[in-house]
């Protein structure tokens, strides 16, 4: 199973095995990593924001515009932002790693 | 203090030859604006009820037109309070969002003060920046510009039209060689929006600068492009509400951007025969001026200019001088009052022009509402003042204004 490193808001990594198929979100819900995804999946909101590893961003495809849009109103953007529910796991992605934003903005909440 | 009021409340007298300074707003921008001021007052961003929807759908149209004349998608346009505020959001937004691996920022020695001031300020920051010479026409070296930016650049930002000398620089080009080094093209075009074809699309800009003032619209008001496919991220200036998809906090002032959206609107359908009709004005106002004065040189590149702009250099005649004696003419130099003198005009020192010719220039910028009359009238009073300081002697190079 392709491995995934998640960097929690204190900086302690945290390495978890990656089912193929789920997303970034969905697999930190699954180890209890401190994620949000208020609108679980559904692109209406940026709480599960997530900053990929530089030498990763470029591996993982475009964001859709709706991603971008949810992405501008997300805290703590930096240049390679995404939201962790449009990152699926594949064998390519194989030792990905995203840090936790240090604030989370949540407008459902 | 009502009467007092009334009583001023009337034109100067003159001709206004100073367009690229400001416009006076077209009057049906101004009809365009007024009921925004009292009847449909609300809050644009008021949700909840039909005043706030009222004003909402204004700015929207307003957005939609001003997007119109540059090519973009409405939600590509911010409205910000003008092109100073709009070219501070663009350098330093783009610079500090993107500072950890593009630490580097270039701009032009003839750039507007507000783009080298945000420039300075990002050096202060300890961003690498770097100010480029033009050449003596005024256009930058693409060669040196090629060399200059690289991949750790985040923003390069040149204006579209020169303020003082009237020179378009080679758009498409700089945008190319910004997008090859992944770096955003920045586009201060306060003088160029609504007075040439502008696409932002096809020339390829990611951020461009507008202001309302600069073409027949009201003062306070400008916007900036953010162009949204590549997304281009900006760190806020201004922290608050989130407004303008949280790039620039605060009500938006809705009869400004409804008058800002006219202006935009007239200047689309009218652009092509107002540049024809400027464009002979100058003419006009150029070839009258050389019939009766010898002395006169052009700055800048004789051609690639935009229609409205002649900057002159009266041979031995100081500037100050020359303005000064024609009160009823209003035109201006690109020079600065520091406290200790007058200093030439930065610009055109750029262009490696002598400082006593750089002393001896004025800038004429005709506009919408001039006349063949107002500009024979300019060319009259030049002629008789330029020719009787020089009998006089007020040469630029000792600046002693005649009446001394």
């Amino acid at each position: 199973m392709p491995k995934l490193t998640f960097i929690e808001k204190d900086g302690n990594r945290k390495e978890v095995d990656a089912p193929l198929g789920l997303s970034v979100m969905e697999i930190a819900h699954r180890f209890d990593i401190d994620i949000e995804g208020a609108c679980e999946g559904s692109l209406a909101c940026a709480t599960c924001h997530v900053i990929v590893d530089e030498a990763w961003y470029g591996k993982l495809g475009e964001p859709s515009e709706d991603e971008e849009d949810m992405l501008d109103l997300a805290f703590g953007l930096a240049p390679t932002s995404r939201l962790g529910c449009q990152i699926v796991m594949t064998e390519d992605l194989d030792g990905l790693v995203v840090a936790l934003p240090k604030e989370v903005n949540n407008m459902l909440g | 203090m009502a009467e007092h009021a009334t009583s001023k409340n009337r034109r100067p007298p003159g001709v206004y030859l100073d367009n690229q300074a400001t416009t006076p707003t077209d009057p049906r921008v101004v009809e365009a604006m007024l009921p925004f001021f009292t009847e449909r007052f609300g809050n644009p961003h008021s949700t909840a009820h039909a005043f706030g929807w009222d004003a909402e759908e204004a700015v929207e149209q307003a957005r939609g037109q001003l997007a119109a004349l540059i090519g973009a998608s409405p939600r590509e346009v911010i409205f910000t309070s003008g092109a100073t505020e709009s070219n501070n959001l663009a350098i330093k937004g783009a610079a500090r969002f993107h500072r950890e691996r593009r630490p580097h920022a270039v701009t032009l020695a003839s750039e507007h003060k507000c783009v080298l001031e945000s420039v300075e300020q990002l050096a202060r920051e300890g961003h690498r920046v770097d100010v480029l010479p033009v050449g003596a026409d005024g256009l930058v070296d693409l060669d040196l510009l090629a060399e200059t930016v690289t991949e750790e650049t985040a923003v390069v930002s040149v204006m579209a039209v020169n303020n003082e000398i009237g020179v378009i620089q080679p758009l498409a080009e700089i945008a190319a060689l910004c997008r090859d080094k992944g770096a955003y093209f920045h586009c201060d075009a306060a003088q160029a929006v609504g007075k040439m074809p502008l696409d932002v699309a096809a020339l390829g800009i990611d951020l461009l600068s507008i202001s309302g003032h600069k073409f027949y619209g009201p003062k306070g008001i400008g916007a900036l492009y953010v162009r949204r496919r590549p997304r281009v991220r900006l760190e806020a200036l201004i922290d608050g509400g989130g407004q303008e998809r949280g790039l620039r906090s605060g009500t938006l002032a809705t009869p400004l951007c409804v008058g800002l959206g006219a202006a935009a609107a007239i200047a689309a359908a009218e652009m092509e025969g107002e540049s024809a009709r400027i464009s002979a004005l100058k003419t006009r106002l150029l070839e009258g001026i050389r019939g009766r004065l010898s002395g006169v040189s052009l700055n800048g590149h004789a051609t690639q200019r935009i229609a409205g702009n002649l900057n002159l250099a009266f041979e031995g005649v100081d500037a100050e001088a020359l303005m000064r004696a024609m009160p009823g003419l209003a035109v201006s130099s690109g020079s600065a009052c520091t406290s200790a003198a007058v200093e030439p005009s930065y610009v055109l020192t750029a262009l490696g022009l002598p400082e006593a010719r750089a002393r001896s220039s004025i800038r004429l910028a005709v506009g919408r509402f001039n006349t063949e009359a107002e500009i024979d009238a300019a060319v009259a009073e030049l002629a008789a003042q330029v020719a009787r300081l020089r009998r006089e002697g007020s040469a630029a190079a000792d600046y002693s204004p005649v009446f001394q």
